[in-house]
């Protein structure tokens, strides 16, 4: 096999360090930038740099942001009263794309793992807990995924934070909107059977 | 229930296979190596979504192949079901999809779609083995039967993974994370510990049944169950329970913490077969033990065709040629109402049985009759 150029030798080296990309997409993208005019490849490698340069973590809630404090954390229209614990500042975007919450929030940077070695001192937890002591929200929204990790991490906080006075709830578990009921697996049923609630008159 | 058909690609040491077993016993005869197990660990899998051979899953794999399946119909009472597991292995990573009538699943949703019971040579260690056989044997059952058991279960093992983590590598424990976790083990224990309670109570009158049949007059078998912590009443409930398990769990943290290990939970239960009032384990002889073992398996069928009102699919792997004549004869007489059977030796059995025999030789199956 003859050797291919350095330069894109190296960029396919780059690309295929990526989460999801394997060798044969990051050779396809490539070979489809080297196609583009200078002026794209300039613009994207300027993207690169500009997300380590520029972004950096929130100073109230570690959330990531190009000034500090974020977009969310100065806005006055959000609800001071409600406070959402999330593990990643992925998940924020998540749940903004909603538009449903309008309180505040705060990224804990994962969940507490031992066998990863992530116990509550290598999370965000102490500044939340000054956060919850400082900003006196009413209530302490735990937004964690619905794993072993997301479950025990809810539970730990809302041990920590309940000796606060603090109302702490968790995002339910249930049935995905527009599917049927016996399409779901027993699992996520029972689940959903367990945090079901009244319905209003 | 009746498989109709396998079809195989990669998996083990096939490459293809396509195979319309028959109703009945199917007699699977062949010298070792040639792909017995193979294919009875495949059928396994269309019920159970996990071999029962091996953790390592990118061992199913042909050498040389990532991809490989397992494809299956199967007859239940309520009518047919195409089944299709898939696993990949590439890059040291194995992952398994599976699908019900073309739908894609996940495993909680594929596992049961229909039951077998499993019977390898290991098992004839019930008795005198470790007590990690006797909890396969009460987890083999149940998960088949409730997809919320094996969800609990594997819950349980992933909290009881990462207290063990933090027991071990914490210089300074949190007390409140123990807490934590403790309250969370305590919750799937006391569901654990029910549904395992409730199984021994009726696999233990299905085994005396059986054993009081094969030797009437003599000293009757039993299952006790011993669950970790050392309850006995468990009609209180599951709430009454939790708490219980949540105390016996504080109690045994100072011990824990100086162990680094988690030492009560449903992963500490065992399960102890007396004769009359005498532990088998000690003081049965050989043949004691092996009919106990079988009287064991013999119930197990009846418990799960009970429970699930469906005919098991059994699979007997190289057990046949363990027992006598006399024995064969007792245990497949006892399995009752069983609609299809896979049995595998390596010569034909002293016993005259099978409703059709193949011979699989080098991954290749014919049949004989
Ligand atoms: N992933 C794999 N790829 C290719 N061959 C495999 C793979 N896994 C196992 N084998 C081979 O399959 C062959 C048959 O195995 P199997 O356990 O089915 O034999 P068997 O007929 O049950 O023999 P025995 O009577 O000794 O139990 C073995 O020679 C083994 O090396
Ligand atoms: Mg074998
Ligand atoms: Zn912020």
């Amino acid at each position: 096999m003859p050797s291919i150029a350095g330069p894109v030798q190296s960029l396919i080296n780059e690309f295929a360090k990526l989460p999801t990309i394997g060798p044969k997409t990051a050779a396809r993208l490539v070979f489809y930038l080297l196609a583009q005019p200078r002026g794209e490849a300039a613009s994207l490698a300027e993207a690169i740099l500009a997300l380590k340069d520029k972004v950096r973590s929130c100073s109230q809630c570690f959330s990531i942001t190009e000034d500090d404090p974020c977009e969310i954390c100065r806005d006055p229209r959000r609800d001071p009263r409600l406070l959402c614990v999330v593990a990643e500042p992925k998940d924020i975007f998540a749940l903004e794309r909603t538009g449903v919450y309008r309180g505040r929030y705060h990224v804990l940077g994962g969940l507490i793992s031992p066998m990863e070695g992530i116990g509550p001192d290598q999370l965000r937890v102490r500044e939340l807990i000054a956060r919850v002591g400082q900003e006196s929200p009413s209530e302490v929204v735990i937004a964690t995924n619905p794993n072993a990790e997301g479950e025990a991490t809810a539970l730990y906080l809302s041990r920590l934070l309940q000796p606060l006075g603090v109302t702490v709830s968790r995002l339910a578990y249930g049935l995905p909107i527009g599917g049927e009921l016996d399409y779901a697996d027993e699992v996520t049923l029972a689940k959903a059977i367990e945090g079901r609630r009244i319905l209003e008159k | 229930m009746i498989v109709r058909s396998v079809t195989l690609g990669s998996f083990r040491n096939y490459a293809a296979l396509d195979f319309q077993p028959s109703p009945g016993l199917n007699l699977i005869v062949g010298r070792n190596a040639q792909g017995k197990s193979n294919l009875l660990e495949a059928i396994a899998m269309l019920g159970t979504g996990k071999s029962f051979r091996t953790s390592r899953e990118s061992e199913l794999v042909q050498h040389g192949q990532s991809l490989a399946f397992v494809n299956g119909v199967a007859e239940l009472s309520h009518g047919s079901v195409t089944l299709s597991c898939r696993i990949v292995s590439a890059g040291g990573v194995t992952r398994k999809t599976y699908a019900v009538n073309g739908a894609p699943v996940r495993f909680a949703s594929f596992l049961g779609s229909i039951k077998v019971v499993t019977f390898v040579p290991a098992d004839l260690l019930l008795v005198t083995g470790p007590p990690s056989l006797r909890r396969a044997m009460l987890n083999a059952t149940l998960a088949q039967e409730r997809a919320t058991y094996y969800a609990d279960l594997a819950r349980y093992a992933k909290h009881l993974a990462q207290k063990s983590a933090y027991l071990r590598t914490a210089t300074s424990p949190d007390p409140r994370l123990l807490a934590t976790y403790n309250a969370l083990l305590a919750e799937l224990a006391a569901r654990l510990l029910l549904a395992r309670a409730r199984y021994v109570t009726q696999l233990t009158r299905a085994a005396a049944a059986i054993h009081r049949r094969w030797i009437p007059g003599g000293a009757p078998l039993s299952a006790v169950y011993h669950p970790s912590p050392a309850l006995r009443d468990y009609a209180a409930g599951e709430a009454e329970l939790r708490l219980q398990i949540g105390a016996a769990l504080e109690e045994a943290l100072p011990r824990e913490l100086a162990r680094r290990q988690c030492l009560v939970g449903p992963h500490r239960d065992d399960v102890e077969l007396l004769l009359g009032e005498l532990p088998l384990a000690q003081f049965g002889s050989q043949g004691q033990q092996r009919t106990a073992v079988l009287a064991l398996k013999s119930a197990e069928y009846a418990v799960l065709r009970e429970r699930t009102g469906e005919a098991p699919v059994l699979l007997l792997d190289d057990v046949l040629s363990e027992l006598d004549a006399q024995r064969q004869e007792a245990f497949l007489g006892s399995v009752e109402g069983y609609e299809q059977a896979f049995v595998t030796a390596t010569a034909l059995p002293a016993l005259e049985i099978g409703s059709a025999h193949y011979v699989v030789e080098g991954a290749r199956l014919s049949r004989i009759r």
